[in-house]
């Protein structure tokens, strides 16, 4: 018996249902901004309510060197990129459960749901990125635009990461619901675990290696690079991007092996 | 004539009781299958067949009806088509758009307007967002919500949520419809249409697999029909046959429950069950036909399993469009029956009928003592009334009372 189609059938089964995936996204945003007054301000207000409380601590309290660049734009420079990690993997492992009726009773490119989730958080991203468009201009960063050029390609590789663990964590969750409380306590670990409220050089140098595992430590720190210090990304993030690419690979292929029994199991 | 779906043998098997996995014995188990397809490791203690060893081919423009008991494999059958299942072993194979009404409105998201959920549906039922556009007008027309359109379906009644799923799923022009039970709900008008629908559908090229326990509707829809009992085909065939083959089964296991339930009394849950409907003139009717102008005889065959001091019944006479024109109750004629163990029979005479010509059937059901709680029902066959007025066109009305003119 055959338990799965080609990698190619459903790739072209996915491209041949981008309408669906517009509409189910445009769904999710529509549905969470519908009945709140400050409706797609909560994306900015979210990042900056904790990087307000992050600057507070680490630049009153506990001093954090950041090497001349204003802690504010330093954190929040990591906050956004990291906001849109741990806000879309948690969406992305909810998004099959929380539409079980639907998988049980349609079928349609089952995909559709948690790449959806991702794209809803994407939005989150781009609105949270207009603050940081201002801040940056503000506090005037020794940046050069041609570096910008690389923001798309750390961009994509954040995506792909997010993209792996995301299938991964959606296919998992419909047969274990352990899964997701699991991830939020992994992403509250994960938080401390990357350059978010300090910077790399803060980590001893022989860990460095082993802390680079981490895609999350090399993106965010590819982003201060290139918007910030005005340097190309150093050579983790090709490190990052291969494990994005590695997660990627077995987050969709694992989706596709567990996603014909996803019917029968709810 | 080209097959557009065929089932090859296809067994499937559920899981029952497991509610989780762990995570290590699913990766291992995803890993497993690409290297031994087909293995399974779980327990055969927890597994059932919901279907097994299933064949048959439906071909464009056929219409095919899955009758059989509750967790006969039905609505398997349809979930496999619809691709929402994998077969355990064997093979599926369908070509063309199917469009699937095993749950009208599942695609709907209450928070959002009806346009906005026709536009959803429409893409999950894998339409374009512009061949949407194209059918938009005429869905909205036949949900005839045209006012509650820009409305959340969250205020819609459940009707109006069946009506504008129907619309949507019967517009994106399929060449397979699922339908699975949902003619039920909505009123007796909108039905009608469905069923229209459905109809000009079938003219049209789109093959229809029904599943329904109405078996009435069933036999005045499908040409062919397919018998399913506890996961097995057990007839393939006309619809005619199927049901018959349904109903003998139905009519041996009841008689197999009576015998039970004299040997242990009181074991038996059910109290009373129909095992028969029957319409007949008083003057003798001829297959099935009967005057309008004359008195006709309802006649409920019941097998009891215990006793009851006081049973009610009810008669309902129920037109072809759904419309139940008149309804006789022992309660309300002050009539009291009890039963005793055993088969029987009550009749009540309808003097004179005073039906129009048109096609008929009568739903007859027993009620506990208060009224309050339904015990058994059941339906009589189709039955033709003729009369003097030529049919059921819209102007000559329901029924025609004993008339005498005169001039003063």
């Amino acid at each position: 018996m055959q338990t799965s189609i080609g990698i190619r059938a459903s790739a072209r089964e996915l491209l041949q249902a981008t309408d669906l995936l517009w509409a189910w996204t445009a769904r999710i945003i529509r549905a969470r901004y519908q009945q709140s007054t400050m409706g797609w301000l909560w994306a900015v207000v979210q990042p900056a309510a904790s990087v307000a409380i992050l600057t507070l601590v680490f630049s009153l309290f506990v001093r954090v060197d950041t090497g001349g660049t204003p802690y504010v734009l330093f954190s929040y420079l990591a906050v956004v990129p990291w906001t849109f990690f741990a806000s879309a993997v948690p969406d992305m492992a909810d998004s099959l459960v929380q539409n079980m009726t639907l998988v049980g009773k349609i079928y349609f490119p089952r995909e559709i749901l948690p790449i959806s989730a991702m794209l809803a958080r994407l939005l989150d991203l781009g609105i949270a990125s207009g603050l940081l468009v201002v801040m940056i201009i503000y506090f005037g960063v020794p940046s050069s635009p041609i570096l910008w050029l690389y923001v798309p390609l750390i961009l994509a590789i954040e995506t792909a990461f997010v993209l792996g663990l995301g299938l991964m964590a959606a296919a998992l969750n419909v047969f274990n619901r352990d899964v997701q409380p699991l991830l939020r306590l992994a992403l509250q670990v994960w938080f401390y675990a990357s350059p978010i409220i300090y910077p790399v050089s803060m980590v001893p140098a022989q860990f460095q290696p082993v802390y680079y595992l981490n895609p999350m430590a090399a993106i965010i720190e590819a982003y201060r690079a290139v918007l910030l210090y005005g340097t190309p990304p150093d050579a983790y993030l090709a490190l990052s991007a291969v494990v994005s690419v590695v997660v990627l690979v077995i987050g969709y292929w694992l989706f596709r092996r567990l996603q014909f029994q996803f019917a029968d199991i709810i | 004539m080209t097959t557009v779906a065929r089932f090859d043998r296809v067994s499937k098997q559920y899981r029952l009781g497991v509610t989780r996995t762990s995570v290590p014995s699913l990766i291992s188990q995803a890993v497993a299958s690409r290297f031994r397809p087909g293995a399974s490791r779980a327990g055969a203690a927890s597994l059932i067949w919901a279907l097994k060893d299933v064949s048959f081919e439906i071909r464009q423009g056929e219409s095919l009806a899955l009758v059989g008991p509750n967790g006969a494999g039905k609505t398997t059958i349809l979930k496999l088509l619809a691709k929402i299942t994998r077969p355990t072993s064997g093979r599926v194979s369908v070509c063309g758009r199917l469009s699937a009404l095993i749950e009208l409105g599942a695609g709907f998201h209450p928070d959002l307007t009806g346009r906005e959920n026709v536009y959803l549906n429409g893409t999950i039922l894998g339409l374009k967002r512009a061949e949407v556009d194209r059918r938009f007008d005429e869905i909205v027309a036949f949900s005839e919500l045209e006012q509650f359109i820009d409305t959340p379906v969250k205020r819609y009644s459940s009707g109006m949520v069946v009506r504008l799923g129907f619309a949507v799923a019967a517009c994106i022009e399929p060449e397979i419809l699922l339908v699975d039970e949902v003619l039920a709900v909505g009123d007796a008008a909108f039905s009608l249409k469905c069923l229209q629908r459905i109809q000009s559908m079938l003219d049209h090229g789109t093959s229809l697999v029904f599943v329904s326990h109405n078996l009435y509707l069933v036999k005045a829809i499908c040409r062919s029909g397919l018998y399913l009992s506890k996961g097995q085909a057990k007839y393939l065939g006309s619809t005619k046959e199927a049901i018959e083959a349904y109903e003998r089964d139905l009519h041996a296991d009841r008689a197999r429950r009576l015998e039970q339930a004299k040997r242990a009394d009181g074991s038996s849950t059910a109290v009373i069950e129909v095992t028969g409907v029957e319409v007949r003139g008083a003057g003798g009717s001829e297959n099935g036909r009967l005057r309008g102008d004359k008195p006709a005889e309802v006649l409920i065959h019941y097998a009891a399993f215990r006793p009851a001091e006081a049973v009610s019944v009810a008669v309902h006479i129920v037109r072809s469009d759904g419309l139940t024109c008149c309804m006789a109750r022992t309660s309300l004629d002050g009539v009291r029956f009890g039963v005793e163990r055993g088969v029987g029979t009550i009749a009540v005479t309808l003097d004179p009928l005073q039906l129009i010509a048109g096609e008929y059937y009568a739903d007859a059901h027993f009620l506990n003592a208060s009224d309050s709680m339904t015990l058994a029902g059941a339906s009589s066959d189709w039955f033709s009334v003729e009369g003097s007025a030529l049919s059921y066109e819209e102007r000559s009305g329901v029924y025609q009372p004993n008339t005498r003119w005169r001039q003063y």
